[in-house]
């Protein structure tokens, strides 16, 4: 692990080979290493809160996903956030395959370079106040001439980090992001702009012949089993959950509206599609660039996900794809996280709506749904924290109680990320997934052992349902960690260092504050409020079942019914050291 | 004296390559790379590694992929691509007589005496090359890497085109003279850029005063 301290410029290795097999790379070790270094109810925004760009045992052979840590400025407690792209296998390559933790503040812009062994930390100065593609090109153009090699990696903050917004991300290659939980406003926190990578390294693996047997055994079976997200991206699942009242309308006013019909991925892809783009070692390829042309909105250029768009499309009001392809560029050029800003744009929408606030306090735009226009000028706001983006750049969780005048009801969080594209009342199991993750929100299984697992091997969770097809999922990881380190490793040691990782960024947030009890819940409106879907089915979520559900969650967690890690269990994985803390917070369990 | 190891084959059950099970060519063959198709996820430079050197290492590798930001990312291959007599600027450009880098008129592929390379500190055919596919590996394999097509006791399979998931590599007799396969990556990403226009190449859309006033 290549440790830099922004402050001093110190830079040191530190070999955490030991920590790595307890607690996996990337989303494990982040967590860790909060613990550790992080003081409790430090401001994230401050010198003292870490960065953690963290890798894996096994990064880059199926996918090369970053998994970024820092304390999260958004929710004030642990954050987490993932990468994919190119950047992850390059960390490997440069002989980093613990991960870079940075420390610190840099006295001015700055960016990280680093070439293999040689890591500097140069002036940024005339990157800052640049876009992302822009300043990634820019910097790329830069290295290019200075050493005859462009095929550097970068990875920026947006002018959205720059200006500390709460829920900045960070971009690399146009659309891998970092996007949640604020991890851009950290990296602009610590004047840092930009980094940029090169490895040219051999990387020994253990058993190297064996590793390229099960990826190409993989990759045979992927190319055809992904030959789907290799056609559409992975935009497709907008439409389906439209239709199975899990995805968000009109700020979860609605279960349906007409509008939802617009969103069509055959249209998208025969229209739009430019080519297929991938991660490294995936045989997917599941990213598809969509360029329109035509005027007004074209020409312009996007990568349609349902994280990214999802949140933009019904539940805003606007009418599908066509739009998206202008919209989520803009909000990832910014910098912003596209699925948290349009949860705070769907607030401010709705607040509009009822009179709780007027146009002259959101500075003269006529907040309406579908408002493209409107939309386009309040995200600018927020990105350059200009006006009343000022206060919503604080995130769902901050924001509210400073407007107050009731609009705290309307904001949709629970621990202050902002559930926008999903909509639990059509499934309970996505309603529970949503609140038991500890870190916040977010979106999908990301709670779950399997999307924890990945999150600390690093490969992408895509993956995680043709892995178990083709190998078994305990037999993949067990197989390929050993193929890959050498270590002598069981499937119970497997099983515990996943364990490890789930309690420990558990016990992270709860020692900052979480009490999962109180605090993994949905609004109240998901109880209060019934939806219809477009056959006129109600749906709503009933507290009762909900908090049944979420109980039998936390148990087949391994957590107690309250959620929270037992006494033993930390015994014996050897993690009895948080105890003494939490012990403070939430008294003995 | 440096050896290569060299380690099986894939082993894909069928007779040819790709979804259409092409057949593998007879004579005069070469590896056509189709930019546009490729995803850039670097399964060819291990597969290629892993033949001829039994390890994982892209810098071993005689296929290379390239990335560029046109402004939208794309990875582009670059690999020997067999050129003829008349056209072969690296054997050309050779210092020594008989040539290190050589092409094999029974076997049908390009050949590298590695014994007699100087390595790096020549470099001639890496500069004659229009499109810089010949690389080196100081210290430990220094001597010029180019594409055999994967030959062995007469057999070529090349690994890069059977594992290629996206099918952007193709083993072909050539369509036209092999030379104008030969184009260097950055030009590669030129022309790709072409398909994205009217895009500029930093930008990728209009900013909102622009299209709805301010």
């Amino acid at each position: 692990m290549l440790e830099i301290n922004l402050t001093t410029g110190e830079k040191r290795e530190h070999d955490i080979t030991e920590d790595m097999r307890k607690y996996l790379g990337g989303r494990g070790l982040g967590a860790k290493l909060m613990w550790e270094r992080v003081p409790v109810e430090v401001d994230p925004l401050s010198p003292d809160n870490i960065l953690y760009f963290g890798v894996g045992p096994v990064t880059g052979l199926i996918g090369s996903v970053v998994n970024v840590s820092a304390k999260s400025p958004l929710t004030l407690r642990g954050g987490t956030s993932n990468m994919n792209g190119h950047f992850g296998m390059e960390m490997v390559y440069a002989g980093y395959n613990g991960g870079i933790l940075i420390t610190g503040r840099a006295p001015k812009p700055s960016y990280i370079y680093i070439k293999d062994k040689t890591v500097e930390i140069r002036d940024a100065t005339h990157l800052w106040g640049k876009k992302n593609v822009a300043a990634q090109q820019a910097l790329r153009e830069e290295l290019r001439r200075e050493l005859d090699d462009q095929n550097f990696r970068v990875a920026t903050i947006g002018p959205a980090g720059e200006h500390l917004v709460r829920n900045a991300g960070i971009s690399h290659d146009f659309y891998h992001h970092a996007a949640r939980l604020g991890m851009g406003a950290v990296m602009g926190s610590k004047n840092l702009k930009a980094i940029a990578i090169r490895g040219t390294g051999p990387v020994s693996y253990h058993d190297e012949p064996k590793l390229f047997e099960m990826i190409t055994r993989f990759y045979r079976e992927a190319r055809l089993k992904k030959a789907q997200d290799r056609r559409w991206g992975h935009n497709i699942s907008i439409a389906r959950r439209y239709y199975a009242t899990t995805e968000g309308v009109k700020n979860k006013q609605l279960g349906w509206d007409p509008i939802c019909d617009k969103t069509n991925s055959l249209i998208l892809e025969q229209q739009y599609k430019v080519w297929n783009d991938g991660c490294n070692f995936c045989a997917s390829g599941c990213k598809v660039p969509s360029l329109r042309r035509d005027p007004p909105l074209g020409p312009t250029t996007a990568e349609l996900r349902h994280d990214n768009v999802g949140g933009w499309n019904a539940n805003v009001m606007l009418p599908g794809f066509d739009v998206q392809v202008y919209l989520s560029s803009f909000v990832d050029e910014l910098g912003l996280d596209n699925e948290d800003v349009s949860g705070v744009v769907a607030w401010m929408m709705e607040c509009y709506e009822r009179g709780l606030v007027t146009k002259e306090d959101l500075d003269g735009i006529d907040l309406t749904w579908g408002n493209l226009p409107a939309i386009c000028k309040i995200v600018k706001k927020i990105a350059y924290r200009e006006g009343i983006g000022d206060v919503l750049a604080e995130g769902l969780k901050l924001a509210p109680p400073k407007i107050g005048r009731g609009t705290e009801k309307y904001a949709m969080t629970g621990k202050g990320v902002a559930i926008t594209s999903y909509e639990p009342r059509g499934s309970m199991q996505d309603a529970v997934d949503l609140v038991v993750v500890p870190v916040g929100e977010l979106h999908g299984a990301r709670g779950s052992e399997r999307w924890m697992a990945c999150d600390g091997l690093t490969i992408c969770a895509f993956l995680i349902r043709q892995l178990n097809e083709v190998f078994g999922w305990d037999n993949f990881a067990v197989e390929f960690l050993r193929a890959a380190t050498g270590w002598d490793i069981t499937h119970e040691e497997w099983k515990d260092m996943v364990r490890r990782l789930r309690f420990m960024e558990r016990c992270n947030c709860i020692r900052e504050g979480l009490v999962p009890e109180r605090d993994d819940i949905l609004p109240d409106r998901f109880f209060e409020e019934t939806i219809y879907n477009k056959y006129g089915q109600p749906k709503v979520l009933k507290r009762e079942e909900f908090l049944e559900f979420r109980k039998k969650t936390y148990l087949s967690y391994e957590l107690t019914p309250q959620g929270i890690p037992p006494k033993e269990s930390l015994e014996r994985l050897g993690m009895a050291f948080v105890i003494p803390e939490l012990e403070k917070r939430i008294g003995k369990w | 004296m440096v050896e290569e190891k060299k380690i099986p084959l894939l082993g894909l059950d069928k007779e040819g390559w790709g979804v259409e099970n092409m057949p593998y060519p007879k004579g005069v063959a070469l590896i056509q790379a189709r930019w546009d198709l490729c995803i850039g996820c670097g399964a060819c430079e291990a597969a290629c590694s892993m033949f001829h050197f039994g390890v994982l290492n892209r810098e071993l590798s005689r296929i290379r992929i390239f990335r560029y930001h046109l402004p939208l990312p794309k990875s582009v291959q670059n690999v020997c691509c067999q050129c003829s007599d008349e056209e072969r600027e690296c054997e050309k450009a050779c210092p020594l007589d008989p040539p290190v880098i050589h092409y094999d008129k029974e076997k049908f592929h390009m050949v590298v005496d590695a014994d007699r390379c100087l390595g790096s500190s020549c470099g001639q055919c890496e500069k004659a090359c229009p499109a810089q596919v010949p690389r080196f590996y100081p210290p430990n394999y220094d001597y010029s890497l180019v594409c055999d097509l994967c030959e062995k006791d007469g057999v070529r399979r090349p690994q890069c085109v059977e594992v290629c998931p996206n099918y952007a590599l193709e083993f072909m007799a050539p369509q036209f003279p092999q030379h104008l396969e030969r184009i260097h990556p950055d030009d590669k990403a030129r022309y790709l850029a072409k398909r994205l226009y009217p895009l500029p190449k930093d930008g990728v859309q209009l900013p909102p005063e622009e299209i709805w006033g301010e």
